[in-house]
């Protein structure tokens, strides 16, 4: 096992550096040209790399990448999620983000949240993503903005989330290597050291009721939602008020500002 | 009642001073326009106590000598008076073996056999009370009383008038206790304590940049004498074991000028220690005394107030140097060279400095170089090793204190009525306006130059007369065969004071001694033809500035104004008491011998070496008339030059030629001090200073200019974009988990 | 007790959704961009506390879900209006367009030249006129009469 966990560790190091170097390739440099199709299509070369070697990893650790309905929807959102960074028109950025959604809701159905997939899709997909599109049309100049080619410290932001995501990967893969090594910091010499614990069978039987996977998963989203949690909810629909009211009362200052509407081109700060 | 005793007024006459200057500084400010009195009149008392000393020692010396022994013998006198003692560290110093410090020569062998291996360091403050300390207690405090009456009127309108007086009163002080001191710390410390009085006094007028500049000057060159009486210090301790002048009973250990020693034929160091100690002495004397080559400083001094000049660089501090040499005279007589050696330094310095006299325009100035030609006779007078020198030079020492003071007051008392102009080409035919001042500084000025019957003419008759003696010793050796029987001295050794010093048949023996020595006779001829030559000059300078300032049309500058009348009588009763010192003092001490009689009674004259060279006393009516006729050589030059102001100059120069702008820059010697000496400290001062500013603040600023670079670095990281702030953020956080999970692993 | 390997795989995803959130925030110079990057978190968190829920078998991750995702429409709300407050002051959507509060030595961090965009304005085929256009009332689709 510890021969394992330092071939894995080694894995990880190479999936966290190919991870960070196609980031970085993917992310807008302000290249142009065939300069530019050339980083993209290595970026995403490696990318798909990269992905692979953290699915061998976390497998290699316990035992992931193995339901393959999962792992469609996971590919979506995640591919979704990486080409809504680094597209270079907000515009497609959107879109893109349109689909990690949707892949993000799969794999909340897969997971079993049934309410939760959907109201996902409606939320972000439709109400939010919508608002973010009314604003580019507001705000966005003609043709691509400079700013929209160019990068703010891509190879410090690329490194910076492979290593997270190396991290979070060894400590969820550490997860399945059982509960001892989970956060016991002296015992855990002997624990890798020591036992092979079977993978736990699946979480135990509704007994109570308050088990999501049951049919009535709605019903029991809402009585517990109702139940324990109404002042959470009355909180959060006053929120929701105040949002309203803070944002109309916002907007509706500009004007008096600077008297020519929302679109004044003044010279920035 | 009072116990009036010797001792008690021994200590009364720089006690008096003191409390005087103490007075003066707490109170002056009070006492405004009157801040003259606590000091005037303790300088009075200490005058009147002093001539009492004077008096009664003398009374006792001489009629107690005469009655006694029934012949003109002089016997030695000292009584010593200690006030406390001020160290004493026991074991202090081990002599080798074979040092003076304990072994004084065959005859006192077994004695030494008795004494201590080891020497304490003892150091008591001891005054000694014989007829040179008297002489010269009697000398300052009389001077200084008529100087301090005179400043009431001098300095009147003055707004440091309360400073002065209490510098002039802890000058006496000083001065004082440096000639009435019994061991060579103690002279050393009152060295300097008159040295920084003379500072004080020639800064007076401190905001004036050339009285700074004077006053450092002097300062600074009367350090390098001090250097060489510190040494002397130094090594007068490692080879006699002790710094007191007398026996000590206390400690055992015989004073350097004690009974003991004296009497010891082989008593002091010859060779090269000796040599260096009494050339280090003469070197000290040469910055006090201002002789060749440390007397740049003393015409500089002139920018102090004249009734200062006239005190300090003509009657008093300036003697202390002859006064050293004079009382260390059994330590000269041990190393013939330095003898010799100061003779030429003495009548060197006479000729230079009055030849630079003759050129110069400043009335006071004349008087300075004056001044340091006097003194330079006096040293020759010394160097001539025999009593009548010694006595000679003192003698020298007390006419030139009252003629000096005289003219340097007169010189003051004109420049009072001029409003401050002396340049004696400005002004002329002042006997007019101010005819006491020009009676009594006529007066001085033939004291000065050797005119009989004023004082002048006797005392330097005495010094020819030993100069003669030396470099002609044949003539002298018959007359003095004549008068041996009363030259000899006998002296016997008492257990109790007064002593008397041991006689020895090797006194008799050596009574060809030093004074007939034929050696040096060459040396002696040159000094003597030196200082014929510079009464001369003497004469001549003197009377060019009496025959510029007071003879001719009458001619007044413009800054006198109003002031152009003679002074008041405070002012004029000083000079009229010193005319008459001037005039009778010579004759008088002279005829009656007294002086001499009673000088010969100092232990250090006392000596077998020194007393038996030659009488105390002689006059060689030949060799006083060459001086008159130098003299009167002078005089007549003078007035052909420059009486009734018939040629303002132009006469001499022509005269002179190129020597007379060598003269005027007098030699250069400034110059070539400023070269060799000045201008390289003045370098390493530079390169200190840059060294300072470049490296020891540039190290500073160094180290200030680290966190202010670490900061200019750091503060790039500040560019107001947030994105970077959140990468930063990411980034540390990032490195502390796996810091954490680092350390957390296996 | 050990995870299933759904969660784990959960787990996963979420992890991954949420580094690249992160990126395109830091990276990502547009406005627009970097909230919707911000979003894309939330996703993450919101896949990973599912998956949690999924594995302790109680509900209070989809309860925080449900939380998250209000707050996140309420923030979304009030960012957009932020966003448009700048794009006013400013006239574009650029993070870096704001940097008064860098030390006052520094200099204003200018962005350098890039080569001309490869974006090429679309030419779209275009026929000739025929005919004549009607003459368009400007104020008229302003007022109508009837929805």
């Amino acid at each position: 096992m510890q021969d394992g966990i330092s071939a894995t560790g080694s894995l990880l190091a190479v999936a966290v550096g190919c991870a960070a170097a196609s980031v970085w390739l993917l992310l807008p440099r302000g290249e142009s040209g065939a300069r530019e199709y050339s980083s993209r299509r290595f970026g995403t070369l490696l990318g798909i790399v990269a992905l692979t070697l953290f699915v061998a990893t976390g497998h290699r650790l316990g035992g992931i990448g193995e339901e393959a309905t999962f792992l469609v929807v996971a590919l979506v959102a995640v591919v979704g999620g990486a080409a809504t960074v680094v597209t270079r028109s907000p515009v497609y950025s959107a879109i893109w983000f349109a689909l990690a959604v949707a892949g993000v809701a799969g794999v909340l159905l897969v997971l079993g949240a049934q309410f939760l997939g959907v109201a996902t899709i409606v939320v972000y997909a439709g109400a939010i993503l919508v608002m973010f599109l009314f604003v580019l049309m507001l705000a966005q100049p003609t043709g691509m903005a400079a700013y929209d080619r160019v990068s703010n410290e891509p190879l410090l932001s690329a490194v910076a989330g492979a290593v997270l995501l190396g991290l979070l990967t060894l400590f969820i893969g550490r997860l399945s290597a059982g509960p001892a090594t989970c956060c016991a910091v002296p015992s855990k010499a002997k624990a890798l050291a020591g036992s092979t614990t079977p993978v736990a069978p699946s979480p135990p039987a509704d007994s109570t009721g308050s088990d999501p996977l049951a049919a009535d998963h709605v019903a029991r989203l809402g009585g517990e939602l109702f139940g324990r949690h109404l002042l959470a909810v009355e909180a959060a629909g006053v929120l929701l008020l105040v949002s309203l009211i803070g944002s109309i009362a916002i907007v509706s200052r500009t004007p008096a500002e600077d008297g020519a509407g929302l679109v004044a081109r003044r010279a920035g700060p | 009642m009072f116990d009036l005793d010797a001792s008690t007024l021994l200590v009364l006459v720089p006690a008096l001073p003191l409390v005087g200057a103490i007075l003066t500084v707490a109170l002056g400010r009070l006492l405004g326009p009157k801040a003259h009195w606590p000091a005037v009149v303790s300088i009075a008392a200490a005058a009147g106590v002093a001539i009492t000393l004077l008096v009664g020692l003398g009374r006792e010396v001489l009629v107690g000598n005469h009655g006694e022994s029934g012949s003109a013998a002089p016997v030695a006198f000292e009584q010593i008076q200690t006030l406390w003692q001020w160290a004493n560290v026991p074991d202090a110093y081990v002599p080798p073996a074979d040092s003076l410090a304990i072994d004084l020569g065959d005859d006192l062998v077994a004695k030494a056999a008795g004494r201590p291996a080891s020497l304490p360091f003892s150091i008591g403050i001891d005054l000694r009370l014989d007829p040179l300390t008297a002489v010269m207690l009697a000398v300052i405090t009389c001077v200084g009383l008529l100087v301090a009456i005179y400043s009431i009127g001098y300095m009147h309108d003055d707004p440091g008038y309360p400073r002065f007086f209490a510098l002039v009163a802890a000058f006496v002080f000083s001065m004082a206790m440096l000639v009435a001191a019994s061991n060579f710390l103690l002279v050393y410390v009152f060295w300097e304590a008159v040295g920084a009085c003379s500072y004080l006094l020639i800064g007076f007028w401190f905001r004036k940049p050339s009285a700074a500049a004077a006053a450092k000057k002097a300062f600074l060159v009367n350090r390098v004498g001090d250097f060489g009486l510190a040494v002397a210090v130094f090594l007068l301790w490692m080879t006699y074991g002790t710094l007191n002048f007398h026996d000590s009973a206390a400690s055992a250990v015989p004073g350097i000028l004690g009974m003991e020693r004296l009497s010891d034929p082989t008593g002091y160091v010859a060779g090269a220690v000796g040599t260096a100690i009494c050339l280090l002495l003469l070197l000290a004397a040469c910055g006090k005394s201002a002789q060749l080559p440390l007397h740049v400083w003393l015409p500089d001094a002139m920018e102090g107030p004249t009734p200062a000049s006239a005190l300090i660089h003509a009657a008093t501090m300036v003697t202390a140097g002859v006064y050293l040499v004079a009382r260390c005279a059994p330590l000269y007589m041990a190393c013939p060279e330095a003898l010799v050696t100061v003779s030429i330094v003495g009548a060197t310095t006479a000729l230079v400095a009055a030849l630079i006299g003759t050129v110069q325009n400043d009335l006071k100035r004349v008087l300075a170089y004056s001044t340091i030609s006097q003194l330079g006779y006096m040293f020759a007078s010394l160097g001539t090793g025999i009593l009548l020198g010694f006595t000679a030079g003192i003698f020298h020492l007390v006419t030139h204190a009252f003629f000096k003071a005289l003219l340097f007051l007169g010189a003051g008392s004109v420049m009072h009525a001029m409003g401050g102009v002396i340049d004696m080409r400005r002004f002329g035919g002042l006997r007019r306006v101010m005819p006491i001042t020009a009676a009594t500084f006529l007066i001085g000025s033939l004291a000065l130059a050797g005119v009989a019957p004023f004082a002048g003419f006797f005392s330097k008759d005495e010094i020819l007369a030993a100069l003669h003696s030396r470099g002609w010793p044949d003539a002298h050796a018959e007359h003095h065969g004549e008068a041996s029987h009363d030259a000899h001295a006998i002296l016997e050794v008492p257990s109790r004071p007064p002593f008397r010093l041991a006689s020895d048949r090797r006194t008799a023996a050596t009574a060809g001694g030093i004074g007939h020595d034929g050696s040096m006779a060459a040396t002696y001829r040159t000094l003597y033809w030196m200082s014929l030559f510079t009464a001369f000059l003497t004469a001549f300078y003197t009377f060019r500035a009496v025959f510029m300032t007071f003879t001719g049309p009458t001619r007044v500058p413009e800054e006198a104004g109003h002031h152009a009348h003679e002074s008041p009588p405070i002012m004029t009763g000083p000079l009229v008491v010193l005319a008459v010192a001037a005039t009778v003092s010579g004759w008088l001490l002279f005829s009656t011998h007294s002086l001499a009689d009673f000088l010969a009674a100092t232990p250090s004259l006392a000596c077998p070496a020194v007393a038996a060279t030659a009488t105390p006393h002689a006059f060689h009516l030949d060799l006083a008339m060459q001086g008159t006729l130098a003299a009167a050589l002078g005089i007549v030059l003078a007035a052909l030059g420059y009486l009734g102001r018939r040629s303002d100059g132009p006469l001499m120069d022509r005269f002179l030629g190129p020597l007379g702008s060598l003269f005027a820059n007098r030699f250069y010697v400034d110059e070539i001090y400023a070269a060799i000496i000045v201008r390289p400290l003045e370098i390493l001062a530079m390169l200190c200073a840059a060294f300072d500013r470049s490296i020891v603040d540039g190290l500073v600023n160094l180290v200030a200019a680290i966190p202010l670079a670490v900061g200019a670095a750091v503060r790039r990281f500040q560019s107001g974009l947030m994105q970077r702030y959140a990468v930063a953020g990411v980034l540390g956080t990032l490195v502390i988990v796996l810091a954490l999970a680092w350390s957390l692993r296996a | 007790m050990t995870p299933a390997p759904l969660v784990l795989d959960g787990l996963i995803v979420g992890a991954m959704l949420f580094a690249i959130g992160l990126v395109g925030i830091l990276a990502r110079r547009n406005l627009i961009v970097m909230f919707l990057s911000a979003e894309l978190m939330l996703q993450g968190v919101s896949v990973s506390l599912v998956a949690w829920s999924r594995h302790h078998g109680d509900w209070g991750g989809h309860i925080l879900v449900i939380f998250v995702l209000t707050v996140a429409a309420c923030e979304a709300a009030i960012a957009l209006v932020f966003v448009l407050q700048a794009f006013a002051r400013t006239g574009r959507l650029d993070a870096a367009a704001w940097q008064s509060l860098r030390e006052s030595n520094l200099p204003r961090v200018v962005d350098r030249e890039l080569p001309p965009g490869d974006a090429v304005d679309m030419k779209f085929p275009t026929l000739t006129p025929a005919g004549v256009e009607p003459a368009i009332d400007e104020a008229a689709h302003l007022q109508r009469e009837h929805v």
